[in-house]
C-alpha cells in the first residue's frame, strides 16, 4: 500500500482540499479546553499533541440520537439517509478498529442497518498513530496497537519534522492518489523514525490479562467476583457511552398531531431498567449481574460470536468510572 | 507522617475492631485504585483485609450512595418473610457525606440503628481533572500526598510535579460549609472550620447578573455537552427513587436523547426534585463524563432554599425538611403576587 | 436493495375478535395495504413480527396464523401495557405497521416424520396454533407422524381458540387434551396442571418432539416432567419471550448470553438453552 510523507503546511492544504468535498473533522480544543473531533478549520491551528477524544468516534456512525422513521399524516416514513462526505482526521488506532467491530453488528449481512451504513460508507477515517499513551490504554493486550492501521483508510504518523501517510484501504489509496502534488516520497529514514515512535509508545504500554477471556469468563460465570466487584457499580452509563464498541439503543416514538419521529437513543445494560420486564421481573435485578453482563458480553459473547473481543483498550471506562472500576482488575481476577 | 496518613492507620484500627467485634457486618471505605488522583469504594466483610483501606486526598466518592440500595425494603410482605435481615453497615464518611446520610435518615432511607458513622476530618479532596489539567502535557503514572497536604506526582518521563493542594482542590470543597461530620458514631482526626464562603453564591450571583439571553446561551453552552447518561443521578445520594420520572413510559415525560428540550427539563426538573434535599456533595459534578457544572442550578435551588426558608439541607438531623413542613409566615408572596 | 428493516409494511386491522372470558386477549386479523408486502411476508410457525403504532412505539407477537391460511395474518395479544392497551382500542379498519418476519422458526426439517407433542398453557399458545394450523394443512399433514396437543388454562373461558379446538377435538388426525386448573361451566375434561395431564398421558420418547410455551411456572414442570418420560434435551422446543426493541439483532435488549432471542430464537432446543445463562 501507498506510503508517501507529507509537510505540516501540506496536511492543512490537504484538508483544506478535503473541505470542497466535504465536512472534515479534526482535532481541536472545546471550550473546556480538551482536545475533541471539531468541524475544521477552528480558530486554533491543528494540533496533534493530544491523547485522546473524551468521547469516542462512534457517535459519527452511531449517534446519540438518531431518527429512525418519520410520521406524516401518522404514517411512517423512512428517515432520510445522511448524504454529505465526512473526513475524520485524527482517529486514534484504538477507536478506528473498534469501527469493525461494531460493523459486525450493524452490518451483519442479514438485516444490514442502513443508517449505519450511509455513515460508514460516507466517512474516511485518517487515523493517527500514537506517540504518547496512557496508564489506562492496553491495545496492544486486545490485538491492536498504538501504531495499527486497521479500521482506518489512511494510518499517519506524526513525524520530528513531518508526516508519514500510509494507505490502508482502497478509499485510503483514492484518498492519497488525488494529492499527489501535497505528497513526497516516503524516504527509509523516515520509515524508520515511524517505526522507532510506534515501538516507543508499545513500550508504554503495561499488559493486560485478556488472553483466553472467553474460557475464564465461561468457567468463572458464577464466581462470587462478580458481587465483590460488581456492588461498586452505580449505573450511571458512563463507561457504555464512551465506549467505542459499546453500540445497545433503545428506541422510543414521539407524535404530536400526526408529526413526530421514531427516534434510537444510546443504551446501556448496566441501567438497572434495561433489562426490566413489564411485568416487573428482571434477569438481571443488582448490580452484580449487569457487571457480569458487561464483562461476559465484551470478553466472552463477541469472542464466541465473532473470535474477537469487543474492546479495544482504549481506556476510557477506567478513566472516566465514577468509583475507579478496572475491567484489567476483573480479567485478572478471574484467574488463570 | 501526614494526616491522612494517621487517620488511614485509625480508620483501619476503627475498621478492624468493628468488624471483628461483629458490630458491623459491612464497612464501607475506600481503597486504591488503579489509576491515580482515584480511590475505588471498598466494602469489606472481613476484618483480616482492612490492610485494603485507604486515606488520601482521593477519597472522593460519596459512598452514602450506596445505603439506600442496603436498606432497600422488601416489596411486599411475603419478599419480607424471606428477606435477610438488614445489615449493619460502617461508613466512613466526610462532613459532605454526613449531610447525605442526614437527608436520608429523615426520608427513612436508611436506619440508624443499623449504621456505625464514622466521621472523618477533611481538608478537602483533590479533583482529578484539575490535576490532570496542572500536569499540561504530562501523564500521571503515580501520586500522593506529601507532608504538608500537597500531591506530589510522578509523570511519564520519570521526574516528580508538586501541585499545590489549594490549587487542585475541588469546587465543592473550597464552597464547603460544613466540613466537620454533623453527627458520627466514631469521630477520626480533628475537625475542620466551615469556612464562611460564599464563592457558590457569588458564582451564581455571577451568572444571574447576566442579561436573560445571556443566561439563555451561558445554560445551553454548560448543558450542550450533555449525552444523558444519568451518571448525575445514579451518583447523586438523594436520587434513590425506585423508578426515576424519566424512566416512567406511562406517560412518557421527555425523550431520550440530546434535543436540547429534553436535555434541559431533565437538567432542571432534577434540580427541583433536589430543591432542600440536595446537600453539595458535588458527587454529580464529579460523575459527569462531559465535565458539565452540573451543579449549575443546585446551586441556584440551595441558595433560594436558604433565603425562603432558612434551611441547609444535611445540616441539622434534628431539622424537618423543609418541603416536608409548613410554618404560618412561610414567604408566599410567589403566590399572591406571581 | 435490502428492505429497511426498521420500516414496518404499512397494513391495516380487518376484524378484532375477542378469545377470553376475561377478555384481555384479542385476536386480530391484518391485511397488508400493498399486496407486495404480503408477497414479501414469506414466514413459517414459530416466527414473530413486530407490530407497530406511530406515537406509541413497537411490541413483538408472535404469528398466530400459519402461511397456509393465505388470506389471513393474525396476531393474538393480551392487554398488559401501553402498546397493548393502545391496539386493544383500535377498531376495524385501522391503520397498523407490520416488521417482519423475524426470527427463526420451529425446525421445520428436524419436525419431519416426528411425532409431535405440542403442549401450551394460558396466553402463550398463539403461535402453537400456527404450528397445528401448518401440519394439519392436507398439503402438509402426511410429513408429520401422530400430534398430541396438551392446552391447559386457569379456567374454561381462558383457553384461546375455542371454536377451533373443539373442531380439532373432533379430528381423527389429531389427539387435543384440554385441561383447566378451575372447572366451571359444566367443563367434563380434565382438571390439573399440564405437566399432571402429561404424565397421565405418557406420551412416548420414540421418533417425538416436544414443542413447549407457556408461562415459566408452567414451564418448569412440564420440563421436568418431560424428562421423566425420557425426552432428551435436543427434542425438547421452546420458545422465549423476551423483552425486544429491534427485533433484528442490534439493540442488545434480548440478549441471552451471546444469542439474541429475536434472531437466533426466539425458538431454541432445551440443549441449546442449557448452554445459555440462567438470564432470561
Amino acid at each position: 500500500m501507498t506510503e508517501k510523507l507529507i509537510s505540516h503546511t501540506n496536511l492543512e492544504r490537504l484538508l483544506e482540499r478535503l473541505r470542497e468535498r466535504g465536512t472534515v473533522y479534526a482535532p481541536g480544543r472545546d471550550a473546556e479546553g480538551e482536545v475533541a473531533l471539531l468541524q475544521w478549520p477552528q480558530k486554533e491551528p491543528l494540533t496533534l499533541e493530544f491523547t485522546n477524544f473524551r468521547q469516542s468516534p462512534k457517535a459519527f456512525f452511531l449517534p446519540q440520537t438518531q431518527t429512525l422513521l418519520r410520521f406524516q399524516d401518522g404514517k411512517p416514513v423512512e428517515a432520510s439517509l445522511p448524504s454529505g462526505e465526512r473526513y475524520l482526521f485524527g482517529v486514534r488506532p484504538c477507536d478506528a478498529r473498534a469501527l469493525l467491530l461494531v460493523d459486525k453488528v450493524f452490518l451483519d449481512g442479514d438485516q444490514n442497518d442502513p443508517y449505519y451504513a450511509r455513515l460508514r460508507e460516507k466517512t474516511t477515517v485518517i487515523g493517527l498513530a500514537c506517540a504518547q499513551t496512557m496508564p489506562s490504554c492496553f491495545c496492544t493486550s486486545v490485538g491492536g496497537g498504538p501504531g495499527d492501521g486497521t479500521g482506518a483508510d489512511v494510518l499517519a504518523v506524526a513525524l520530528d519534522a513531518d508526516l508519514l501517510l500510509k494507505a490502508v484501504t482502497a478509499k485510503g489509496e483514492d484518498l492519497l492518489s488525488r494529492a499527489v502534488d501535497l505528497l513526497a516520497e516516503a524516504t527509509p529514514a523516515a520509515l524508520q523514525e515511524a517505526e522507532e515512535r510506534i515501538h516507543a509508545a508499545q513500550d508504554q504500554l503495561a499488559p493486560a490479562a485478556t488472553a483466553d477471556s472467553d474460557r475464564r469468563l465461561r468457567e468463572a460465570y458464577d464466581s462470587p467476583l462478580w458481587e465483590t466487584a460488581g456492588q461498586k457499580c452505580l449505573g450511571c452509563g458512563t463507561c457504555s457511552f464512551l465506549c467505542p464498541t459499546c453500540h445497545c439503543f433503545d428506541i422510543t416514538d414521539e407524535l404530536r398531531g400526526g408529526v413526530g419521529r421514531r427516534v434510537r437513543t444510546w443504551d446501556c445494560c448496566a441501567y438497572p431498567q434495561f433489562t426490566l420486564h413489564g411485568s416487573g421481573h428482571n434477569p438481571r435485578p443488582t448490580p452484580k449481574e449487569r457487571w457480569r453482563q458487561r464483562m461476559m458480553h465484551k470478553f466472552r459473547y463477541a469472542v464466541e460470536n465473532f473470535a474477537v473481543s469487543f474492546c479495544v483498550g482504549c481506556g476510557r471506562c477506567i478513566r472516566n468510572c465514577p468509583v475507579s472500576m478496572d475491567l484489567r482488575t476483573a480479567l485478572k481476577e478471574l484467574g488463570a | 507522617m501526614s494526616d491522612s496518613q494517621q487517620i488511614e492507620t485509625r480508620l483501619r484500627e476503627t475498621a478492624e475492631k468493628l468488624l471483628r467485634e461483629k458490630k458491623v457486618s459491612l464497612f464501607l471505605g475506600y481503597e486504591k485504585a488503579t489509576l491515580p488522583f482515584r480511590t475505588s469504594p471498598l466494602f469489606l466483610s472481613k476484618p483480616e483485609e482492612v490492610e485494603r483501606l485507604a486515606w488520601n486526598p482521593f477519597c472522593t466518592t460519596n459512598l452514602s450512595v450506596y445505603l439506600p440500595r442496603l436498606f432497600k425494603a422488601p416489596v411486599d410482605a411475603r419478599a419480607a418473610k424471606a428477606a435477610p435481615p438488614p445489615p449493619t453497615v460502617g461508613v466512613a464518611l466526610k462532613g459532605c457525606d454526613i449531610r447525605s446520610v442526614v437527608a436520608l435518615l429523615q426520608e427513612r432511607q436508611v436506619r440508624r440503628e443499623n449504621l456505625v458513622l464514622v466521621g472523618i476530618a477533611c481538608p478537602g479532596m483533590v479533583d482529578r481533572r484539575k490535576a490532570e489539567k496542572a500536569l499540561g502535557d504530562h501523564q500521571a503514572l503515580g501520586a500522593g500526598e506529601d507532608g504538608r497536604g500537597n500531591i506530589r506526582v510522578v509523570v511519564d518521563d520519570g521526574t516528580e510535579i508538586t501541585l499545590r493542594r489549594e490549587d487542585v482542590v475541588a469546587d465543592a470543597c473550597l464552597e464547603c460549609r460544613s466540613p466537620a461530620p454533623t453527627i458520627n458514631d466514631i469521630m477520626i482526626g480533628t475537625p475542620v472550620e466551615g469556612k464562611k464562603t460564599e464563592t457558590a453564591r457569588l458564582r451564581t450571583a455571577e451568572f444571574e447578573s447576566r442579561p436573560l439571553e445571556a443566561r439563555w446561551a451561558g445554560f445551553q453552552e454548560v448543558f450542550s455537552r450533555c449525552i444523558r447518561c444519568n451518571a448525575c443521578r445514579q451518583a447523586c445520594p438523594m436520587c434513590y427513587c425506585q423508578t426515576c420520572i424519566f424512566d416512567q413510559n406511562r406517560p412518557r415525560w421527555i425523550g431520550a436523547g440530546t434535543d436540547l428540550s429534553d436535555v434541559a427539563i431533565y437538567h432542571l426538573v432534577r434540580a427541583l426534585h433536589l430543591a432542600g434535599r440536595c446537600t453539595e456533595c458535588g458527587a454529580c459534578e464529579r460523575a459527569c463524563p462531559m465535565g458539565i457544572d452540573v451543579r449549575l442550578l443546585g446551586r441556584k435551588m440551595c441558595a433560594e432554599v436558604e433565603d425562603l426558608y432558612g434551611y441547609r439541607p444535611g445540616e441539622a438531623i434534628d431539622a424537618t425538611p423543609v418541603l416536608s413542613s409548613f410554618a404560618m409566615d412561610d414567604p408566599q408572596d410567589f403566590v399572591t403576587e406571581p | 436493495m435490502s428492505r429497511n428493516p426498521y420500516l414496518p409494511y404499512p397494513a391495516r386491522i380487518e376484524e378484532a375478535v375477542v378469545e377470553n372470558e376475561s377478555r384481555d386477549i384479542k385476536t386480530f386479523r391484518l391485511a397488508f395495504e400493498d399486496p407486495g408486502s404480503a408477497a414479501e411476508f414469506r414466514y413459517l410457525p414459530g416466527q414473530f413480527a413486530e407490530l407497530s403504532l406511530p406515537g406509541v412505539g413497537e411490541a413483538p407477537f408472535g404469528i398466530a396464523s400459519s402461511p397456509t391460511e393465505s388470506d389471513r395474518l393474525l396476531f393474538s395479544v393480551k392487554r398488559v401495557g401501553v402498546f397493548t392497551a393502545e391496539l386493544h382500542s383500535l377498531e376495524p379498519g385501522a391503520p397498523i405497521g407490520v416488521r417482519g418476519p423475524l426470527g427463526r422458526p420451529f425446525p421445520w426439517e428436524r419436525m419431519s416424520g416426528k411425532n409431535l407433542l405440542v403442549i401450551g398453557g394460558g396466553f402463550a399458545f398463539t403461535t402453537l396454533r400456527a404450528l397445528i394450523k401448518q401440519v394439519l394443512h392436507p398439503d402438509q399433514r402426511a410429513h408429520f407422524g401422530s400430534l398430541l396437543v396438551i392446552y391447559g388454562a386457569r379456567t374454561p373461558g381462558e383457553l384461546m381458540y375455542g371454536n377451533e379446538l373443539a373442531e380439532w377435538q373432533k379430528r381423527s388426525d389429531i389427539e387435543v387434551h384440554l385441561t383447566v386448573d378451575n372447572a366451571a361451566n359444566g367443563w367434563s375434561q380434565h382438571v390439573g396442571v399440564v405437566p399432571a395431564v402429561l404424565e397421565e398421558l405418557k406420551p412416548s420418547p420414540k421418533n417425538a418432539l416436544a414443542v413447549v410455551c407457556g408461562p415459566p411456572i408452567m414451564l418448569k414442570f412440564t420440563l421436568l416432567s418431560l424428562t421423566k418420560l425420557g425426552f432428551p434435551d435436543d427434542a425438547v422446543i421452546l420458545s422465549l419471550e423476551m423483552r425486544m426493541k429491534c427485533g433484528v439483532g442490534k439493540c442488545g435488549r434480548c440478549n441471552i448470553g451471546g444469542k439474541y432471542v429475536c434472531k437466533d430464537g426466539p425458538v431454541f432446543t432445551r440443549q441449546e438453552l442449557a448452554s445459555l445463562p440462567a438470564e432470561y
